[in-house]
């Protein structure tokens, strides 16, 4: 990858009392670090530093609704440290040959914190529990996990497209035909959701997407979407802007429109 | 663990992704969604005694044959073409499809699905397109993503050609 402009941020809102919006960006390397060696120093330097470098973004949001919310939002927390861990530890093995590989220990690093949550918290309705939106770019290939109803979009030129589809009782329930669109936007648990880290069920969704040089991703939480329509955050991306500016404004858009709920926000260009 | 990687192609709308949850779900929805990328699913299963994990890489779907992603389909072991059996043009886009797959990663296991073959008012192949299709290294299924028609014999057939090497 030639350059990857990244930012994100996460803000409390203007009703919540805590954030229980989590966001990670890390940066994976193959690489060694030599502390010393008989080898001639240009021999040392091949092997130092430098590899192949991948980057890991993550957005987890908090289940609302639940009593013990600061437990979730600590548990998130260990969480993600955990996935970034584990991640990397996973990036060390990674070969486009073998990337299925690498998927599906992204995946198992999902479930195991979902059943260490259920270990220690149990299943219920007062045990923490989050969403997630993970994406791991390897070159130009991001490859996504997505749980829950936090989002993963991507702008090429002017259009914009949520590459996530939202798992909620709504959503499960239209799969089913059991509910026509009309029916799911009236009733009250379509925006439960159907699946969770912690929670009662789980189904990670898995993905990948091949960008090119001027894509943008957007990773967020439900905070900036229940706010900011597709054609704003459109809008925002497709702006000669840094990362950082897109993701600040794209996240006092959200504010402005109400700041319901927490919101984060992480912005990739691909350069 | 023996795990391939199969691979659902065909232009947008076809119903690859109904194939896919109608097989690993047995879910129909009749909501369209839109593939992005490539959606990744998983089912294992037991084939003369051994796990075979099957890896179903969803394509997402173009207007046009030739936008399709080669590099999505690297290091596949069999390709599941899909045709809408009620449009025409997903029928004869599908062997320009078949071209572009085949100078990518050479001849490998294949279906040819026909699918929606539940909508028998609407169907739009005629008994001449079978002339067509049988010169081609494939092998014809009529499916149905709705009913489950055809579905698990799809799957069933190409898990055994990856494993067996048998191209029809």
């Amino acid at each position: 990858m030639t350059g990857l402009d990244i930012f994100g941020l996460t803000d409390v809102g203007r009703v919540r009392a805590g954030n229980e919006d989590h966001f990670v960006i890390a940066s994976m390397r193959k690489s060694v670090t030599i502390s010393q060696s008989s080898l001639s120093p240009a021999e040392a330097e091949r092997w130092q530093g430098g590899g192949a470098e991948a980057f890991l973004m993550a957005v987890a949001d908090g289940v609302g609704g639940r009593p013990g919310g600061e437990l979730a939002s600590g548990a998130v927390v260990t969480g993600l440290l955990g996935y970034v861990g584990r991640a990397a530890g996973c990036y060390q093995q990674f070969s486009l040959e073998e990337e299925h590989l690498f998927l599906e220990r992204l995946e198992q690093t999902v479930r195991d914190t979902h059943e260490e949550l259920l270990r220690v918290h149990g299943e219920s309705e007062k045990a923490p529990a989050t969403t997630l939106t993970l994406a791991v770019l390897v070159g130009r290939r991001a490859y996504l996990i997505h749980v829950g109803d936090t989002r993963a979009y991507y702008l090429r030129g002017t259009r914009l497209r949520q590459i996530t589809r939202d798992q909620t009782i709504g959503e499960y329930m239209m799969d089913l035909g059991a509910w026509t669109e009309a029916q799911a936007s009236k009733a009250s648990a379509a925006k439960s959701l159907a699946s969770a880290i912690g929670g009662s069920e789980l189904t990670p969704s898995v993905g990948l997407i091949d960008l090119e040089p001027g894509d943008t991703l957007l990773l967020c939480s439900d905070g900036l979407n229940k706010h900011v329509d597709d054609a704003a955050i459109a809008a925002v991306l497709g702006k000669a802007i840094p990362a950082e500016a897109q993701a600040r404004e794209l996240v006092a858009l959200a504010l402005a429109g109400g700041g319901t709920d927490n919101v984060t926000a992480i912005v990739a260009r691909v350069g | 663990m023996i795990q391939k990687k199969i691979c659902m192609v065909g232009v947008f709308g076809a119903g690859k992704t109904c194939l896919v949850q109608q097989y690993v779900h047995s879910l129909f929805s009749t909501k369209y969604h839109s593939t992005v990328g490539v959606k990744i699913d998983r089912k294992t299963v037991a084939l003369d005694g051994t796990d075979l994990t099957l890896l179903l890489w969803d394509l997402a779907g173009r207007d046009d044959a030739a936008d399709i992603s080669v590099s999505y389909l690297r290091g596949g072991h069999g390709i599941i073409y899909v045709v809408d059996g009620t449009r025409r043009e997903t029928f004869d886009q599908i062997f320009e499809l078949q071209t572009i797959v085949t100078n990518a990663i050479g001849v490998v296991p294949s279906v040819l699905a026909l699918n929606k073959v539940d909508l028998t008012e609407s169907w739009a192949l005629k008994p001449a397109d079978d002339a067509a299709m049988a010169k081609e290294p494939w092998q014809v299924i009529r499916t149905s993503a709705k009913t489950g028609e055809g579905v698990e014999a799809s799957f069933a057939w190409l898990a055994k050609a990856t494993v067996t090497g048998a191209a029809q």
